[in-house]
């Protein structure tokens, strides 16, 4: 039981850690405070703290563990079925994972490439579909609620389920959806999933249609958001609907374009089920964090799998705050 | 405040460090029953599942008196088969293993190697060996005993057959077909219009594809990995092994068989030939009346043969795990319950498989579906290869058989598949 | 107060206006057209879901290609729900998993909106020492992948559970009760709430614990409508997690019998839709109660990161 003891001892050095930083960010902040001469009461700020301390709890254990254990993992080489047996072995996993990265015959070169397309690809068509719902939706016509239910609808059904769906529709059999409506334009049957060249692109729409709504939904109540008044103003300024779209919608919705990037960047990043349920751990169809999963579940190198999870975070991170720093502008 | 949640954190993890996982002793029930756990892969409700529940009160019948009782548990593995892995990967994190467990057989030599499995040998005599068909070793000790034997071959529709005007009564396990009479039945089968042969070339997403497909490149003359498990690059992608592949693509070339095949196709008459294993017999007997009203309607063909006759073997089978508990008496007990001869005829009998031992083997009529399974289990059945690294093997074979619909140079697309799996295999 | 007093008569004269700026009836006819086509796209699979899980591998078939697709098999009314009579039948027992689903998402949802909310009103409306540091792991905590967590997760529990001996229901709630996801949302939307209710309540002596639960949560019920919807859905359709740290047969949620249904050797199209369906349902029936609050669940001018 020497892994479990690793286990608990570090657990406790973790949560060290945290709480050192806690004081020393409280220490600053009251220090800060001072300067400006304001004052944290000792009653509020222990209230506060009682508040946060039930998600503290559960996000110690059951979120911010985990993460840190699975970084600990990238430098070693677990294997899942011999716990009992981890060793420390530097930095060998990420040289592994880079030399693979640039073999063009390694699962992990086409990994990074198909996500990359796939994130290329969905994220402006997912943002831009959902804007103009969104715009459909905000018209003032009676019933259009039906409408944005109807377009919400593949958000609430789970992925598996779509997925699972979609795979019976695009079928390869002549008697699949898709082919049979091909059919009846005399077009050969396809086989759009498993084709190399269609793969991906047939997954972005899939996605695209699935995720939208969510989005919409986000861009629909900033569209609420915006004050009235300023549509009035352009109109009387004599913008016509095009200027007052571009002078008036745009400019309001700017923070939410924002969420949602980053938002539907990180989702896109993490892509995973679609590509399992419908195609398979192959060439044309194997994303970066379905290469985790078999690295890790099928494969049971757990601590391999943790170094490209690791990487990935690192890269999407920082594409992330890059995307606040470029077009957050000024709060 | 924060001093007293420190507290209380650390004594809950203190506390947590003492629970050790699993005692030296078989766990026992209130009225002092000794509790050994058995789980099985199937879906309780399944025809399969119910001969084990059979067996398990039997057993609790048996040995009341002993004070042993046997708890199964139910996991029914589906299609992908991942999750009944990921559930005993799930209990094997915390030493938490049933003390009985039922795996597929090529995942024998992983299970070994990370000591998930007690090694049977020497609690066997060898006249109980010799009886099974065949065992579960690795490295020379025998980790597992089959629950029951498989094999696989061409079901036909011989009303299609005699339309065609085929004739293959002469293709028995003795003296197979060839690569090139298959290929001569399918085109005469093409020729009338239906769709010749379901190869299953669609089933990569699980392992029956591989498990129906790796004879043919034993049959070619090829292998899949040295025989310590560990090299695939020289045997995996070996001229001879190419063979088998490239027959693959032949076929998909001559359009004589697709990865458009619906699954039911067979059934309903609309494709000739079908592969698959014993398990498919329950169903043409029973379930498509109207194709198949009776055994003069369907026939089963063996593994066709180019260099060696080779076809399909290995099932799930029985294992004792190191979970902790010392004593494995009562687990010994249970798994002799288990595989003994009456207890295999029980699940055949549910199953249409054949049984492990070969005491249980009945003499079924010459030329039935099942005297070919047998005949090929016990004249050409040839294992899935031995190796640590299975899953990775099955994830490449099924890779290749994957790409065969856009590749043009199966040379290539093997040797790539050749040195990804070796990669795979070094990371070990 | 004043200006909001001022932007709310704005807001009533827009309305005027706009009813005297109605669309032609063409461009009214357009727009429904245009709705309905985008409405049919997005719903064309879920109908065919609906119509396939009706009938039978023959019929399925023989469907292809024509518009009886998308249309259940009213032809054959008696065996129209052969498909679910199979699935329910048998002893897969449906019902009871689908109970112990229910079960679960709400206490997940309760447990979701007091615990994430409280942190959140803590962060959003409360001032103390220290609030940059969780500020901070709440967006670092967003950005990471939490796939590869599940291996040590796994084993954090089993700890947990071993401590608790048989409560492995624990292992289940307690992970799905913290989101900081949810944190985030919730953060957003107390934002949103103008500080006059709260300081209203504190003038009549309410603390703070008060202020929460007859204040902040009453006012908040979009964004509790929109976590309930989603933690709904997250519990409804977890299947792997779930199988892996339940022993009892009996506790196991809804997707476990409908994957062991899919699992079956030689089952049907029409079989397969009606499981898809059956799952879909409740989850369909608990957004259509709660769409009306989710838009405005993301706060009036959207979420900002």
């Amino acid at each position: 039981m020497f892994s479990k003891n690793i286990l608990l001892v570090s657990a406790l050095i973790i949560l060290a850690v945290f709480v050192a930083i806690f004081v020393i960010v409280v220490i600053l902040d009251i220090k800060k405070a001072k300067r400006l001469q304001q004052k944290y009461t000792w009653k509020r700020t222990l209230t506060a703290l009682l508040f946060l301390l039930p998600a503290c709890i559960l996000a110690y254990f059951f979120v911010l563990l985990p993460i840190i254990y699975s970084l600990a993992y990238s430098f070693t080489n677990y294997k899942l079925l011999k716990p009992n047996q981890i060793e420390f072995i530097g930095f060998d996993n990420f040289i592994l994972a880079f030399k693979e990265m640039f073999n063009k015959d390694q699962k992990l070169s086409r990994a990074v490439l198909n996500t990359l397309y796939f994130v290329v690809l969905v994220v402006p068509l997912q943002i831009g579909l959902a804007l103009l719902l969104a715009l459909f939706c905000n018209a003032k016509m009676k019933g259009n609620t039906i409408f944005k239910v109807c377009f919400f609808t593949p958000v609430v059904i789970s992925l598996s389920v779509t997925s699972y769906l979609w795979k019976q529709i695009l079928s390869p059999s002549e008697s699949g959806m898709f082919n049979s409506i091909l059919g009846l334009f005399n077009i050969p049957a396809k086989d759009l999933l498993n084709d190399p060249k269609t793969t991906m692109p047939t997954i972005v729409f899939i996605s695209a249609w699935q995720g939208c709504g969510y989005q919409m939904l986000i861009f629909l109540s900033a569209l609420t958001g915006i004050r009235k008044d300023l549509y009035e103003a352009a109109r009387l300024d004599g913008c016509n609907a095009w200027h007052r779209f571009w002078k008036v919608t745009v400019p309001g919705l700017r923070p939410t374009v924002l969420y949602v990037l980053v938002t539907v960047f990180i989702g896109a990043c993490r892509i995973m089920v679609q590509p399992m349920l419908m195609v398979g751990y192959h060439d044309n169809s194997v994303t970066l964090s379905y290469f985790m999963y078999e690295q890790g579940f099928s494969n049971q190198l757990v601590g391999y799998s943790s170094a490209i999870a690791l990487l990935m975070t690192i890269i999407v991170g920082t594409i992330t705050l890059l995307q606040r720093k470029l077009l957050g502008g000024k709060k | 405040m924060k001093k007293s949640i420190l507290f209380m954190m650390l004594s809950s993890l203190l506390l947590a460090s003492c629970v050790d996982g699993g005692g030296d002793e078989q766990p026992t029930d209130e009225s002092g029953n000794k509790i050994v756990k058995i789980m099985f892969h199937v879906d309780k409700n399944s025809s399969e599942g119910k001969a084990y529940q059979k067996l398990i009160s039997d057993f609790n019948t048996e040995y009341e008196d002993q004070k042993i009782k046997a708890a199964a548990t139910f996991k029914a593995r589906t299609a992908g088969g991942a999750d009944y892995e990921q559930q005993l990967i799930a209990l094997q994190i915390d030493n938490d293993l049933p003390d009985i467990i039922t795996f597929d057989a090529p995942n024998c030599a992983s299970y070994a190697d990370a000591d998930l499995l007690y090694d049977v040998t020497n609690d066997f005599t060898q006249e109980e060996k010799d009886d099974f068909l065949s065992l579960n070793t690795y490295q020379g000790k025998i980790y597992g005993l089959p629950i029951q034997e498989s094999s696989a071959g061409f079901f036909y529709n011989k009303r299609i057959f005699a339309d065609a005007g085929i004739n293959v009564s002469s293709y028995t396990v003795e003296n197979p077909w060839t690569f090139d009479q298959f290929k001569d039945v399918c085109s005469k089968l093409k020729a009338r219009g239906v769709t010749p042969v379901d190869m299953r070339l669609d089933a990569t997403n699980d392992e029956t594809a591989t498990y129906l497909l790796y004879p043919f490149i034993y049959a070619a003359g090829g292998s899949f990995v040295s025989s310590d498990g560990l090299t695939a690059t020289g045997y995996f992608n070996s001229d001879k092994s190419k063979v088998g592949f490239q027959f693959f693509k032949d076929l998909v070339d001559a359009s004589y068989t697709s990865y458009a095949i619906g699954a039911t196709d067979f059934f309903t008459g609309k494709v000739g030939m079908y592969l698959s294993s014993g398990w498919t017999i329950p169903d043409l007997d029973n379930k498509f009346p109207e194709q198949f009203p009776n055994r003069d309607s369907w026939g089963l063909l063996p593994y066709p043969k180019l260099e060696t006759r080779a076809s399909a073997t290995g099932s799930w089978s029985y294992a004792i795990t190191n979970n902790g508990v010392k004593d494995k008496s009562c687990a010994l007990e249970l798994l002799k319950w288990m595989s003994s001869a009456s207890s295999s005829t029980t699940i055949t009998n549910a199953t249409g498989m054949i049984p492990c031992r070969k005491s249980c083997v009945t003499n079924y009529a010459p030329g039935s579906p099942e005297s070919v399974l047998l005949n090929q289990l016990a004249q050409t059945g040839k294992e899935r290869p031995v190796t640590v690294g299975y899953p990775q093997f099955t994830t490449s074979f099924s890779d290749v058989i994957y790409k065969l619909r856009t590749t043009n140079d199966i040379s290539a697309t093997v040797d790539a598949a050749a040195n990804e799996l070796q990669s795979e295999l070094d990371k070990r | 107060m004043k200006e909001k007093h001022i932007r709310e008569l704005i807001n009533n004269e827009e309305v005027v206006i706009v009813k005297k700026n109605t669309i032609s009836a063409f461009g009214k006819v357009i727009y429904y057209l245009v709705g309905a086509c985008l409405s049919l796209t997005f719903l064309f699979p879920i109908f065919y879901m609906i119509a396939a899980s009706t009938k039978s591998e023959e019929t399925i078939a023989q469907h292809a290609g024509t518009i009886l697709m998308f249309i259940p098999d009213f032809a054959h009314l008696g065996t129209m729900f052969n498909n679910y009579k199979i699935i329910f039948g048998e002893g897969y027992n449906v019902g009871r998993y689908a109970l112990n689903s229910l079960i679960y998402a709400a206490i997940a949802i309760v447990l979701n909106i007091v615990i994430n909310g409280a942190a959140a009103y803590a962060i959003s409306k409360l001032t103390f020492p220290g609030k940059r540091f969780f500020n901070a792991i709440i967006m670092f905590l967003i950005i990471v992948p939490v796939e590869t967590s599940i291996i040590p997760l796994l084993s954090i529990c089993k700890i947990m559970l071993k401590l608790t001996k048989s409560l492995s229901i624990l292992a289940i709630i307690l992970p799905s009760a913290i989101s900081i996801f949810n944190i985030f949302l919730f953060i957003q939307f107390f934002s949103s709430i103008p500080k006059e209710f709260e300081e209203a309540a504190r003038m009549d002596g309410a603390n703070t614990v008060k202020v929460f639960f007859k204040v902040i949560l009453p006012l908040s019920k979009p964004i509790l409508a929109t976590v309930a919807v989603f933690c709904f859905i997250g519990v409804w359709n977890d299947y792997l997690w779930p199988t892996m740290v339940l022993t009892d047969e009996n506790m196991y949620p809804i997707q476990a019998a409908l994957t062991t249904i899919q699992s079956i050797e030689g089952i049907e199209t029409g079989q397969i839709m009606a499981s898809l369906v059956t799952t879909s349902i409740p989850i369909f029936i608990v957004y259509v109660a709660a769409q009306k609050y989710i838009v405005k669940g993301f706060g009036a001018g959207g979420l900002k990161i």
